[in-house]
């Protein structure tokens, strides 16, 4: 053990860093050592805003879970028909490696996401079952005494958004994507920070970090830039609008025009570096060889296709290194779950398998790791024709490195009166922690285990550090 | 087509109805001083003499009377500003509360085809036209500033734009009513309860395990009343004996107030009734047999079973109402909006203090509101009275006051160049301005969810004013891609690029005063800094602005003078001066 190599350790060692609290102590005698840049890896994460209903995603197959679940959510079953269809027989049956943890349990996906279901398969996706929020393990009979320290807020939208991305309630000020991109920037002296993370979904606090700024990419691609002076129309093409131009490029290149106020300063600096970046960033990603895999017409479809695109253009770019931030709302489905859900099921299975295409053409598909996140995951009992903010969630973990064909942690079936819910509307609580969910793609991407606990502080409360999928 | 369009404009435009506004009239009274004789009425009678000017509230130069305009209405023109200099900024304030809200629900009524359908958005359309050309600036910008508090969005409202039209027009009836009235007719709104799912929320159904919907109950406590921590009235954290915040409700007072939103649908004669063509802009109905009959227990208050549904809501919302939390909470939030990202505690107190009490003493002694909680004149006038908001401030000043979000900015250019042609139903640039990478990343009742385009706590990463600790919403929505295309949209506006060939009449700016000045690059700029930022520009900005003006030499006068003026409106209005109201 004590021989093995920083590298061997990091990416190959899975199932030894799942010794927990043993392999961490020993890592703390490592303190000099720093993140891990050789070759490229990116980090991808796709947040599913409004809390992505894991009940009607993930579902039992097996006939005594499955009925169970049609008992507590009849009503907003029935509500679909056709191809979305929640009938066992319409649903995408999985079959995982290590089904033998789950006894005569089994599993199936919706049947919009037959993209997931050939990827987990072959073995490139893995489910995370019951994910969430926690600061401590916690079960139903700390919960309801509170024995435990909770997460403030929970079931709070923007309060758990920023709980799963930046560990504590809106107006937290470090993410934890923005925390490993830092590590990566402190460990390569070449590497441009401004392109180590990317948003493709404006600000986020997820990419927040002391040293990582998080660059939002266009989704309409390059071309992007000052009409007034790159549209010669505008001002004339004859030359003599040249020296005009040239002032009003002058007067954009300003960071700093003297004014007192902090807000006028960053605004002032915000304009011009955005403008600035816009253009490096066109003038890196202008030559790229066009993907011949064929993105979906979709919100997801274009933003992973820009990641796509940009991950193509990495060199250019000078990262080693890059976490990335996708995003697609419209999950908070408190009504018309079955006319809402279905499609948006469809819109990532099939971007997300469009990304893994693209990537495996260019053979890039080991260096990516792809994951899904949400503000929380939703009631288990249903409203009439919805569902109401939980706790707990399901989620995927996708890409070339990934040990897929297993679902980690577990699925608990739709039993309610079980010490896996809260006792009001069947709330999963959290087997896993969100700061397990990222320790894990934290130590693939090449952090050392310091800077895993400094952007992961409650990570060493919880016995195991790394899940093994990745 | 465009004929059509332009006949039907002209008809919208002269139908454009005004209706007084509902609410407190207690704008305009004069606390009379002590030994004289009582007031006769709300409003001076004519020839009465004006109010004392105060000092506080004087206006003095024509830079504080730009800053309150741009604080309190959505930009004046050179003429307004120069004729508002010596007067008090509390005349303005009650002359503002005088003006009936401009309403345009008829209009939008008039628009439907023979199905009491609609096509396109006419009521966003209108919207915009409204909020370029009306007179009640105040009240229009009051109802904005709501819309980003009450927020629904069309983007989930596709199919219900009457409701949307309905919501507007509530908005804007109550713009400077009271903020309990509002909730009442918030809560009873079809776009309201289709926007947060209460529409047709049924009660619970042991038998089938069905619970009421819980959307409403938390968002009217998170967003729209007391916030999720216990407030100060200068809307710091209360702490705990630890130190700690104190959270203001748990998931058990939301289970229990989300049996208040139950048994809500149409007016009609059933629950599931769709019949009645005014169903879109006419308060919902209860029914009571889907109404929850379970006591309701939230917040320290116990509805009993069986009680009503109307009485059920009647008596939440009085509930939530007087929780300390609420004035604070809508304190704060009301000034971002006006003239301050990051206000001081105790601005907001006695903003909160005004909201808490329905009324407001400017210095000068004119009372505003009718002392009822929650009286939104007062508050207003608190906000835009206030020694905080008026205090002048320089170029050099360190002080900051409100990031101005890109509709406002966009608005100010309309009405700074008396442009004209306005309808936004033939300018595509209208339609959906809340795109990030060639609009202006806002659109009125547009937000992505009901946490509106920005969050009034947000602290940006990465900046002064983030590692300051200062709240800077509007930052929220400035990243690279919006930053172009701001500066893009604007340049189309600035250089007259809107409307079709066979409409060129549309949204046209009249430059002839900056055009007089065109040869003199630093008048032109100095004309500008003022018109636009209430001369809040530094020597450096004006020197690059002056720097790209005089950089084309006059050689086609016509063309050349007016370019030159574009030119440096484009770049004050992409600058900090503009973009940041102090």
């Amino acid at each position: 053990m004590t021989h093995m190599t920083r590298r061997d350790f990091l990416s190959g060692s899975a199932a030894s860093f799942a010794g927990g609290a043993g392999v961490l102590g020993l890592l703390n005698q490592n303190k000099a050592w720093a993140a891990d840049t050789a070759g490229y890896k990116a980090l991808v994460c796709v947040f599913l805003f409004g809390g992505m209903d894991h009940a009607d995603t993930v579902f039992p197959f097996d006939e005594p879970s499955y009925d169970i679940l049609d008992d507590v959510r009849g009503g907003l079953l029935n509500n679909y028909s056709g191809d979305a269809s929640r009938d066992r027989d319409n649903l995408l049956p999985i079959n995982p490696n290590n089904s033998a943890a789950f006894g005569t349990r089994r599993f199936a996906l919706s049947p919009q996401m037959p993209e997931l279901h050939s990827l987990f398969e072959s073995g490139e996706l893995a489910i995370v079952g019951n994910v969430g929020p926690l600061i401590e393990p916690t079960n139903r009979q700390s919960f309801d005494e509170r024995s435990v320290e909770l997460p403030p807020r929970l079931f709070s939208h923007n309060d758990q958004q920023s709980t799963w991305m930046a560990l504590g309630v809106e107006g937290s000020r470090l993410g934890w994507g923005g925390q490993f991109a830092d590590a990566a920037i402190a460990s390569d002296a070449t590497a441009n920070a401004l392109f180590t993370s990317i948003s493709t979904n404006g600000s986020t606090v997820f990419l927040a970090g002391n040293s990582s700024q998080a660059f939002a990419a266009s989704t309409r691609g390059g071309g992007l830039d000052l009409n007034i002076t790159q549209q010669r129309f505008l001002l004339g093409g004859n030359s003599r609008f040249d020296p005009q131009r040239a002032a009003i490029e002058a007067y954009y290149d300003t960071s700093d025009f003297g004014a007192a106020g902090t807000m006028r300063r960053d605004f002032n600096r915000a304009i011009s570096g955005g403008i600035a970046n816009i253009r490096s960033f066109n003038e890196a990603s202008d030559n790229i060889v066009p993907f011949t895999t064929t993105f979906p017409d979709s919100n997801l479809g274009g933003q992973l296709q820009l990641v796509a695109e940009t991950i193509e253009a990495r060199d250019a770019l000078q990262v080693s290194r890059q976490v990335f931030f996708v995003g697609i709302g419209g999950f908070d489905t408190h009504s018309n779950q079955a006319d809402r859900l279905p499609g948006l099921q469809t819109q990532i299975s099939q971007a997300i398998g469009a990304f893994r295409n693209a990537m495996v053409e260019r053979g890039l598909w080991n260096d990516v790791t792809l994951f899904t996140a949400s503000d929380f995951g939703r009631t288990t009992i249903d409203n009439g024709d919805g569902t109401d903010h939980g706790w707990g969630g399901h989620h995927f973990v996708t890409g070339g490195s990934v040990t897929g064909r297993r679902i980690l942690g577990d699925i608990p079936t739709a039993d309610i009166t079980s010490s896996n819910y809260t006792r009001t509307s069947g709330r999963l609580i959290p087997s896993v922690s969100v700061e397990q969910y990222a320790a894990t793609l934290g130590s693939w991407f090449g952090l050392n285990n310091d800077e895993l606990l400094a952007a992961l502080p409650n990570l060493t409360r919880f016995s195991n550090s790394n899940l093994g999928f990745v | 087509m465009a004929v059509l369009k332009q006949t039907f404009f002209a008809v919208a435009l002269a139908a454009l109805t005004t209706v007084a506004c509902s609410g407190g009239d207690g704008g305009g009274t004069t606390t009379p001083p002590a030994g004289s004789p009582p007031p006769t009425g709300s409003a001076p009678p004519p020839g009465s003499p004006p109010p004392p000017v105060s000092s506080a509230t004087m206006l003095e130069t024509s830079d504080e009377v730009a800053r309150l305009l741009l604080q309190g209405s959505f930009g004046g023109d050179i003429e307004i500003i120069q004729s508002m200099v010596g007067t008090d900024a509390t005349t303005w304030v009650s002359d503002e509360f005088r003006k009936p809200c401009t309403r345009f629900i008829q209009d939008v009524f008039a628009m439907r085809d023979s199905d009491g359908d609609l096509s396109g958005r006419p009521y966003s359309d209108l919207y915009w036209d409204t909020l370029m050309t009306a007179d009640d600036q105040l009240c229009q910008r009051m109802a904005f500033a709501l819309s980003q508090i009450l927020v629904i969005s069309d983007n989930a409202l596709g199919g219900d734009q009457l409701a949307v039209a309905h919501y507007q027009d509530i908005l804007i009836r109550n713009a400077l009513g009271n903020y309990r009235e509002l909730l009442s007719e918030v809560t009873y709104s079809p776009a309201m309860a289709k926007f947060l799912t209460y529409f047709r929320n049924r009660k619970s159904d042991p038998r089938r395990g069905r619970m009421p919907d819980e959307n409403y109950a938390r968002e009217l406590l998170q967003l729209f009343t007391i916030g999720v921590v216990e407030l100060n009235m200068d809307g710091t954290s209360r702490l705990g004996p630890l130190g700690a915040e104190i959270e203001t409700f748990d998931n058990t007072d939301i289970t229990g107030l989300a049996r208040v939103f139950t048994g809500l649908a149409y007016i009609g004669d059933g629950f599931r009734d769709n019949s009645n063509p005014d169903r879109e802009f006419q308060p919902l109905q209860m029914y009571d047999e889907e109404h929850s009959e379970l006591d309701k227990v939230f917040l320290g208050t116990t509805i009993p079973a069986g009680t009503g549904g109307d009485e059920s809501i009647e008596r939440a919302l009085d509930a939530i109402f007087d929780h300390p939390n609420v004035p604070p909470f809508i304190a704060r939030q009301l000034i971002q909006r006006f003239t301050a990202s990051n206000p001081s505690p105790g601005y907001v107190e006695r903003v909160a203090t005004a909201f808490a009490n329905g009324s407001y003493e400017a210095p000068n002694g004119v009372a505003f509101g009718d002392n009822r909680r929650g009286d939104l004149q007062a508050t207003i006038a608190a906000i835009l009275l206030d020694t905080e908001a008026l205090q002048a401030a320089n170029a050099t000043s360190e002080l900051d006051g409100k990031i101005r979000e890109p509709v406002l900015k966009f608005l100010q250019w309309v009405r700074a160049f008396n442009v004209t042609g306005i309808d936004a139903d033939s300018e595509g640039r209208l339609r959906d301005t809340s795109r990030t990478n060639d609009r202006l990343a806002q659109h009125p009742f547009r937000a992505p969810s009901v946490f509106n385009f920005y969050r009034p706590g947000f602290q940006a990463p990465g900046t002064e004013s983030g590692d300051a600790g200062l709240t800077t919403p509007e930052f929220q929505i400035i990243n690279e891609g919006s930053s172009l295309g701001y500066i893009n949209f604007m340049t189309d506006f600035v250089f007259d690029r809107t409307g079709g060939s066979d409409d060129p009449e549309r949204y046209l700016p009249d430059y002839a005063t900056e055009i007089a000045l065109a040869n003199n690059a630093q008048a032109l700029v100095a004309h500008l800094n003022l018109l636009l930022t209430g001369n809040a520009m530094t020597e450096n900005e004006i020197s690059a602005v002056e720097n790209a003006v005089s950089a084309l030499t006059i050689s086609d006068e016509d063309r050349d003078l007016r370019q030159r003026v574009i030119v440096a409106i484009t770049l004050i209005v992409s600058g900090p001066a503009y973009a940041v109201l102090r």
